[in-house]
This record gives structure tokens, C-alpha cells and sequence, in this order.
């Protein structure tokens, strides 16, 4: 072996390792989040292959399959059971994976992309500027969260869409302030006044500079965003603002009129419940371990 | 701290006044008029145009809004379209029952949270520690209504230990001076409706409360481990301190800090949890009210409701604030 071939791989070994896949190795080795990728695996499975996994149409039922009462549980033929208007739970479930998926993933999209449009001029600008959005924000984020998405869906009416924007909004206060307080952060660095004193413009320095160093919050919050999102849909689902159309497998939906079939069918509030709870589970801890894994603090451990 | 005080209170006006802006502009935004869910749907145009009179819905859009303001301020909210009482006088039934569902369920989240997340900390690392996060991480990801059920089937309807409906059971008498039902069974000297409206309270501020104590819990536990580490821990310690007055004295003192900032940013949580949690338990406060209000179009209760509701809120985090600026002297400064 020449010189020069160990000081190379010399070299290698001491290169630092990037902050992601630093963050990916502490990642993995963390039992909680790889917990968390195993349910959100499994959500995203069942959501992508519905059709496939699905027995039956999640849609339509049929009454006389109930014998008259309400409602046959889990067996054989139907995993989960019947609910109360003879439709197949499991297929119902296997497709709300579908709705719940869908809303959460648009909803925090909306959320954080206008969160952060407005948190990034708030912080870049300051001034009247900042003043203005932060004070919009402050009085979004005084109205409860839900109560906040009930009056949008009431203003819009109901359907797919004008849910994914009520909680989308519910979530613009909480990105905006995410992103101008670790810019404002950033903004003093002194990497940004070096970047600055050899002339870089404003732009560039935003681009280049301060949104990089402050993503990595933005990250964390978005995925744990999707498990409070999932949470609000099933929630506006279960006050009844739901998707319009009734056959609509939505698992908050699904859990609506499931107090008054408690003594008899437990299973129909049982099965949805824990399917949501499974899909936020997930997606709360694979957040938590991003967390801890960007965390400089925590850096070099584990 | 008088400057401090008076400069958050400074900052509430903007607040209220962009809130009462978007409020008065959401109810306009609503698909059926205020007319049209006074008269229901088969109003004729003219009675419409009447009432739209009446209610001065005929002028400009900023004159409505500066006499909504002037009404507001006087303490008058209008009356409901449902019942045609005060709309007021609905929301002095309503918000106490609230309240005491929110106050029972923040007792339970602190008075058990604090203590966990404490044990925690302090067996960190241990298979105490890991249970009690893999708990509270599943407390945070069960959605409110939820649990609600599964406490009103296993509590109510499987053991048949507790009631699920309601304030207070139909065959107890009591008055209500205050609409606070545990007040009024004390003023009343009543202690079985005491003890009846307690029973009622107990899942609905379980479920409510669940979210709070699994935050409080994990903040308590990551305050703890950051105080543990501090130099006047350690100088304490050195010392030769008791580990009991030193857990009392020093580090539960100073990781009390971000525990009461948490505490009090979980209002808007509980509030939005109410909602959910008075659905499951058919409990009459503002969440079932508001609720009912929106499938109703009843928009004078949503108007005011939402106003009062978030004015609460903003208040109790002004409040949070004085007391943490009260706590820690740093604050102050700035």
C-alpha cells in the first residue's frame, strides 16, 4: 500500500460525517423511531395497496347480512366485523387509511408552506413586517385549534378539500413561528455576516445560508404535524363535519355513532380508534426520534 | 413588573380587535345568512329584506361591525335563534360547567404528570423511565374522543361503576346560584349531589386530561435531567445537603419553570378537547353548545361563543406569562 493510499483513506475516516446521515445512523439505531417507521409502513402499505387488500367494496352494504342485529363482530368471514349498515369494517378501515393519509399529507403541506412563506418573510425583514404577521399569528393561535377548523368548515362547507384547508390553516401560526425564530437565530450567525461582508445578496444568503440551518425544526414539526393533523380530521370526522357523502370509509367518521352500539358492537368504535392511533403512534415517533437525532445537543451520543 | 404587566395588556388590544374583526367576518362568511337562519329556509324575499332591517344587516358592512363592537361592549351578545333566550344567559350555564370539567382535568394531569415525569427522571435510563415514554408518547397519540369511548365503555357500560351522561343524575334537585354544580352542592350543604356531580366529572376529565398529563409527564422529566446537571446542584450536594432537600429545595423548584409555561400553554388544548370530550359524554358545556350551534347555523351563540372562548384563552396566557415573569426575575428584564 503507497503513502499516498493511507493518507487518502485517512483522510476518508476523519471527513466529519454530514448532519443527515448522522442523523440517519442515530436514527435507526434508536428502537422508538424504528418502532414508529414499522407503523407508518405499514399505514402507508395499507393506504397505497387498498384496492388490493380491501375484500370488499368499503362503500356499499348489505342489511340483511346483519340477521337483525347490530352488530356480528369480528369472524371468519369478515375480520373486523359488520357495522351497522352491513358494510365490511376491515374494508373500511384498509380504505379510510386512504382518506386519512390523504387529508393529513395535503393539510400539513398547506400548512407548512404558507406557515413558512410568511414565518421566512416575518424573520428575513423584521420590522413593521415581522410586527404585522406575528400579531396575524398571535390571533390565530388564540382560537382553540379545533374550534378554529369547526368555523372554517362551517364557513366553506363540507368535503375533502375545505377540511384539508381548516386544519392546513390550524397549522400555519405554529410554521411560521417555527421558522422565524430559528431564523432570527440564524440571521446573527457568523457565518451569515461572513457571507454578508464578502458582498452576497439578500436573497442568496436566504436561500443558501438561513434556510438550511433552519429546516431542521421545520422537519421535525412537520412530521409531528401529521400526527396532530390526523388526530383534527378524525375529530372534525367525528363531530359530524366530516366528508360529506356518508359512505365515505373516514375513520373518524367511522367512530360517530358508535356510543350507541357500545353494548353490542363494541369492535365498531375499537377497530377505527386504534387504527388511528397506530397511524399518529407512528408518525409521533418517528418525529420524536428525528428530534433527538438533529439535536446537536445529543450529537456523538448513542 | 408593573411596566411588564401593563405592556402585555397593551399588546391584548390588537389582538382582540383582529379577532373580533375575523369573527364578525366569518359569520358573514357562512353559506346561510343570518336571515335565512332566523326565518329557515323557505323565507319569502320580503321577510328577509324585514328582518334584514330589524337587524341593520341592510348597512354598510363597517357600520354593522362598529355596532356588533358597541353591543359587545355593553354585554350584550344577542339572543339565540334556537331558544330565543340572552345569548348570555346561555353562556353562564354553559362556561361553568366547562371550567370545572377543565379544572378537573387539569388536577388530574399535574397531580399525576408532575410526579411521573419526576420518577422518571430520577430512575433515568431504567425500565421506569422507558415505560413511562412509551406511556405518555401513546397518551399523546390517542385522539381525545377516543379514549373518551373506551372509558365510557369499560367504566360505564361493561362495569356499570360510573355515569356517562350529563352533569348531575335527572333525579337530584339542586339550584344553582353560581352554575358551578360542586359550588352549588356546597352552598346547598348537599353532599350525595356532591358526591354525584364528582362521579360525572371523573371519565370526562380522565379523557380530557390525558394529553396534558402525558406533556407534563415528559416535561417534567427533561426539566428534571437539565436542573440535575446544574453547578448549584452539584454545589448543594457537595455540601452535604439530604438528596431529599436537595430534590426539593433545588431541583424541583427550578424545574417547576417550563412545567407552569406548559401548563398553561395546554389551555387551548383542553378547550379544543372539551369540545370533543362534552360530544362523548353529552356533557352540557360550551364545547356541545358551540357544536350544536354550528350544525344549527345559530350565529349569534357561535359569535359570541368563539369571542368568549378565545378571549379566555388569550387571558389565561396573559396570565401565564405574568406568573412565569413572576417566577423567574430574568424575564422581567427584557
Amino acid at each position: 500500500m503507497s503513502v499516498a493510499e493511507i493518507e487518502a483513506r485517512e483522510i476518508q475516516l476523519d471527513a466529519p460525517s454530514g448532519l443527515w446521515s448522522e442523523a440517519w445512523r442515530r436514527l435507526r439505531h434508536n428502537p422508538a423511531a424504528v418502532v414508529g417507521f414499522v407503523l407508518v409502513g405499514i399505514f402507508l402499505f395499507v393506504a397505497i395497496f387498498a384496492p388490493l387488500i380491501a375484500p370488499e367494496d368499503p362503500r356499499s352494504g348489505d342489511l340483511s347480512r346483519l340477521g337483525g342485529v347490530c352488530c356480528p363482530g369480528p369472524s371468519a368471514d369478515h375480520l373486523f366485523g359488520l357495522d351497522q349498515q352491513g358494510r365490511d369494517v376491515f374494508s373500511r378501515i384498509v380504505y379510510g387509511a386512504r382518506y386519512s393519509l390523504l387529508i393529513g399529507i395535503v393539510s400539513v403541506a398547506v400548512g407548512l408552506s404558507v406557515g413558512l412563506f410568511f414565518g421566512a418573510i416575518a424573520g428575513y425583514f423584521g420590522g413593521w413586517v415581522d410586527s404585522v404577521i406575528m400579531r396575524m399569528t398571535d390571533i390565530m393561535l388564540s382560537i382553540p385549534g379545533l374550534l378554529l377548523a369547526i368555523g372554517i368548515v362551517a364557513a366553506l362547507g363540507q368535503g375533502i378539500w375545505q377540511i384539508m384547508i381548516a386544519v392546513g390553516v390550524t397549522q400555519i401560526p405554529i410554521f411560521a413561528r417555527l421558522l422565524r425564530g430559528s431564523i432570527l437565530a440564524t440571521r446573527e450567525a457568523d457565518y451569515v455576516l461572513a457571507a454578508r461582508s464578502v458582498g452576497v445578496g439578500g436573497r442568496a444568503i436566504l436561500a443558501a445560508h438561513i434556510l438550511p440551518n433552519s429546516i431542521s425544526p421545520v422537519i421535525v414539526q412537520g412530521t409531528l404535524a401529521l400526527a396532530t393533523a390526523i388526530i383534527d380530521v378524525a375529530g372534525l370526522g367525528f363531530l359530524g363535519l366530516g366528508p360529506p357523502d356518508p359512505a365515505t370509509p373516514e375513520w373518524g367518521t367511522m367512530l360517530t355513532d358508535t356510543t350507541r352500539y357500545l353494548q353490542s358492537a363494541p369492535h365498531l368504535a375499537i377497530i377505527p380508534g386504534v387504527a388511528i392511533v397506530i397511524s399518529v403512534l407512528g408518525f409521533n415517533l418517528i418525529g420524536d426520534g428525528l428530534r433527538e437525532a438533529l439535536d446537536p445537543r445529543f450529537r456523538g451520543r448513542a | 413588573m408593573l411596566r411588564f404587566v401593563v405592556r402585555r395588556l397593551l399588546l391584548l388590544v390588537p389582538i382582540l380587535v383582529g379577532l373580533s374583526i375575523l369573527v364578525f367576518l366569518w359569520i358573514r362568511a357562512l353559506p346561510a345568512s343570518p336571515a335565512v337562519s332566523l326565518l329557515g329556509e323557505r323565507a319569502t324575499p320580503e321577510t328577509i329584506r324585514q328582518i334584514e332591517r330589524q337587524y341593520g344587516l341592510d348597512k354598510p358592512v363597517y357600520i354593522q361591525y362598529l355596532r356588533y363592537v358597541e353591543n359587545v361592549a355593553k354585554g350584550d351578545l344577542g339572543t339565540t335563534i334556537r331558544t330565543r333566550r340572552p345569548v348570555t344567559d346561555e353562556l353562564r350555564e354553559r362556561f361553568p360547567a366547562t371550567i370545572e370539567l377543565t379544572i378537573a382535568a387539569l388536577l388530574f394531569a399535574t397531580l399525576l404528570g408532575i410526579p411521573l415525569g419526576f420518577i422518571a427522571a430520577k430512575r433515568y435510563g431504567t425500565w421506569v423511565d422507558h415505560s413511562s415514554l412509551v406511556l405518555s408518547l401513546l397518551g399523546i397519540s390517542i385522539p381525545v374522543f377516543f379514549l373518551a369511548i373506551l372509558l365510557k365503555y369499560v367504566f360505564a357500560v361493561q362495569l356499570g361503576l360510573l355515569p356517562t351522561v350529563g352533569r348531575i343524575s335527572v333525579l337530584i334537585d339542586l339550584e344553582h346560584p353560581t352554575n358551578f354544580y360542586l359550588l352549588d352542592a356546597l352552598i346547598a350543604g348537599d353532599l350525595a349531589a356532591f358526591w354525584d356531580v364528582i362521579k360525572h366529572l371523573i371519565l370526562p376529565a380522565i379523557a380530557l386530561g390525558s394529553i396534558p398529563l402525558a406533556v407534563t409527564a415528559r416535561i417534567t422529566r427533561a426539566a428534571v435531567l437539565d436542573v440535575q446537571n446544574e453547578d448549584y446542584v452539584r454545589t448543594a450536594r457537595a455540601k452535604g445537603l439530604s438528596p431529599r432537600v436537595v430534590d426539593e429545595r433545588h431541583i424541583f423548584r427550578n424545574a417547576l419553570l417550563p412545567i407552569t409555561t406548559i401548563i398553561g400553554l395546554q389551555t387551548g388544548l383542553l378547550l379544543s378537547g372539551a369540545v370533543l370530550t362534552e360530544t362523548v359524554f353529552a356533557f352540557p358545556g360550551m364545547g356541545t353548545w358551540l357544536v350544536e350551534a354550528i350544525r344549527q347555523r345559530d350565529f349569534p351563540v357561535l359569535q359570541g361563543g368563539i369571542l368568549f372562548v378565545s378571549l379566555v384563552f388569550v387571558l389565561v396566557n396573559l396570565l401565564v406569562d405574568i406568573s412565569y415573569a413572576l417566577i423567574n426575575p430574568r424575564i422581567r428584564v427584557s
